[in-house]
């Protein structure tokens, strides 16, 4: 009989330990971002690194942080949309920062998108899933008329933005 | 936590219950103390009168025997005095749950319960309402070796409960690991998800305690594990009525705390078992 009080106050106990799982895991797959990659305009299959990329949301003064930093060199950035309306649009400036001014280049894309609410958990609440919208899935504008964009082709690898393992669009230059 | 530290101190209140009528010893002051006060009776007999020795012998030791216990067999229901309170200081619950057992021999108890509850949770992402009815039904297996005629019972026992019931999922908010455009609304749905179920298997330990009469109060800890569970679309059964929270595996607990009233059916005289004499 003691034995059964034990057992009860030790399997009590055991559960008082596992009581904080309210906090959502950040390896959870929840609300993805838009996987942008670069390319070669003049060599397609190549991937080519950007010069000090600036990205910027709408409506937003600081840009979106690369690995802490507002500017990337890289290949491919990950960049994420809004969950509430349908579209959101970035600029994309190119040498940002660079003293050149004639160097520094700012192209701007709207995404066009539908928004999905989908269940992950008790901790992560729902995540939001887009699809770019099949006909105009974004629309590509210079912000100054003076110079070229830079930006020449856009293609759109997938037009469901799920997850974050796949690119969704490819930007050649 | 916070429940399940209320869970362990009722469940010394109710231990607490037990030593006191495990101490008490008045009601029970007509019956002879089995063997010591006899055997200096006895002696003092055999003192002042040592030829009468042995007849006296053997009819105090029938007397002794005479002393056999009966045990009562009957019915036993009551409520959660739990889920009662609870409606009285959160204004998010209401729950009713009733429990009954019925004795089959001498340490197997028939034993269900059945409730009703009402609870919307809100969590930090998620806010939702669960209102349903379920039945658990199963056998409780006293394991307390009772003193004379108590009555008090720690069990161990097995339940299968079935559950039916809605959920109305109010509001929610989308989680963003990278809230660069700090949106965080919180978005009302009010969408109904009928006709869940879920069926779950609960390892029951309890303890009864007599506190008067024929009302025992009562405290039980539960073990519980769903079977089957039947989830809303792009939703999820976050409570069951009956089975409680569920967490990310299939295993939940739950408690509860009752007054039960016993009533009697029939009694069954119990043989005291032959001590061999040396």
């Amino acid at each position: 009989m003691k034995k059964i009080i034990l057992f009860v106050f030790a399997l009590a106990l055991s559960f008082s330990s596992c009581e904080k799982d309210d906090i959502c895991d950040p390896k959870t797959p929840t609300t993805p971002r838009l996987i942008i990659e670069f390319f070669d305009f003049e060599n397609p299959s190549i991937k080519k690194n950007v010069t000090n990329l600036k990205v910027l949301g709408e409506g937003k003064t600081d840009g979106i942080l690369f690995n802490g930093s507002q500017t990337t060199n890289g290949t491919s950035i990950a960049i994420p949309l809004k969950t509430v309306g349908n579209s959101t649009s970035f600029s994309f400036t190119l040498n940002s920062g660079n003293p050149n001014l004639a160097l520094v280049d700012e192209d701007i894309i709207r995404f066009n998108y539908t928004t999905q609410e989908l269940f992950v958990s008790r901790a992560c609440g729902y995540k939001s899933i887009f699809t770019l919208d099949p006909t105009t899935p974004y629309t590509h504008t210079d912000a100054s008329a003076a110079n070229q964009k830079w930006i020449k082709f856009i293609s759109v690898e997938k037009n469901n933005i799920e997850n974050e393992n796949e690119t969704h669009i490819k930007i050649f230059f | 936590m916070k429940h399940i530290l209320r869970s362990f101190f009722s469940f010394f209140l109710v231990l607490s219950f037990a030593v006191m009528q495990a101490q008490e010893t008045t009601p029970k002051g007509a019956v002879p103390k089995p063997i010591a006060p006899q055997k200096t009776t006895l002696e003092k007999q055999t003192k002042k009168e040592p030829l009468q020795l042995v007849p006296t012998d053997v009819k105090t030791e029938k007397k002794n025997s005479v002393a056999a216990k009966t045990d009562r067999y009957g019915i036993r229901v009551g409520l959660d005095l739990y889920k009662v309170t609870r409606a009285l200081y959160d204004k998010d619950y209401k729950g009713l749950e009733l429990v009954g057992d019925y004795r089959l021999t001498k340490r197997y108890f028939l034993a269900a319960e059945l409730g009703n509850e009402n609870k919307t949770t809100a969590d930090d992402r998620v806010n939702f309402t669960t209102k349903g009815s379920y039945i658990k039904a199963g056998f409780d297996y006293n394991a307390y070796e009772n003193w004379l005629d108590m009555e008090n019972i720690i069990s161990i026992g097995l339940r299968y409960g079935f559950s039916t019931f809605n959920q109305q999922l109010n509001n929610y908010r989308i989680y963003n690991a990278n809230p660069y455009f700090q949106e965080t609304p919180i978005i009302n749905s009010g969408q109904k998800f009928n006709g869940l179920s879920a069926s779950w298997i609960e390892v029951v330990a309890g303890i009864k305690a007599k506190v008067f009469n024929n009302v025992f109060m009562g405290f039980s800890l539960r073990l519980n594990r769903l079977v089957t569970n039947k989830e809303p679309e792009n939703f999820s059964n976050l409570y069951i009525p009956g089975f409680n929270r569920t967490y990310d595996g299939s295993f939940g607990v739950g408690f509860n705390y009752t007054v039960t009233y016993f009533v009697p059916i029939y009694k069954k005289k119990i043989k005291p078992a032959v001590v061999p004499k040396k």
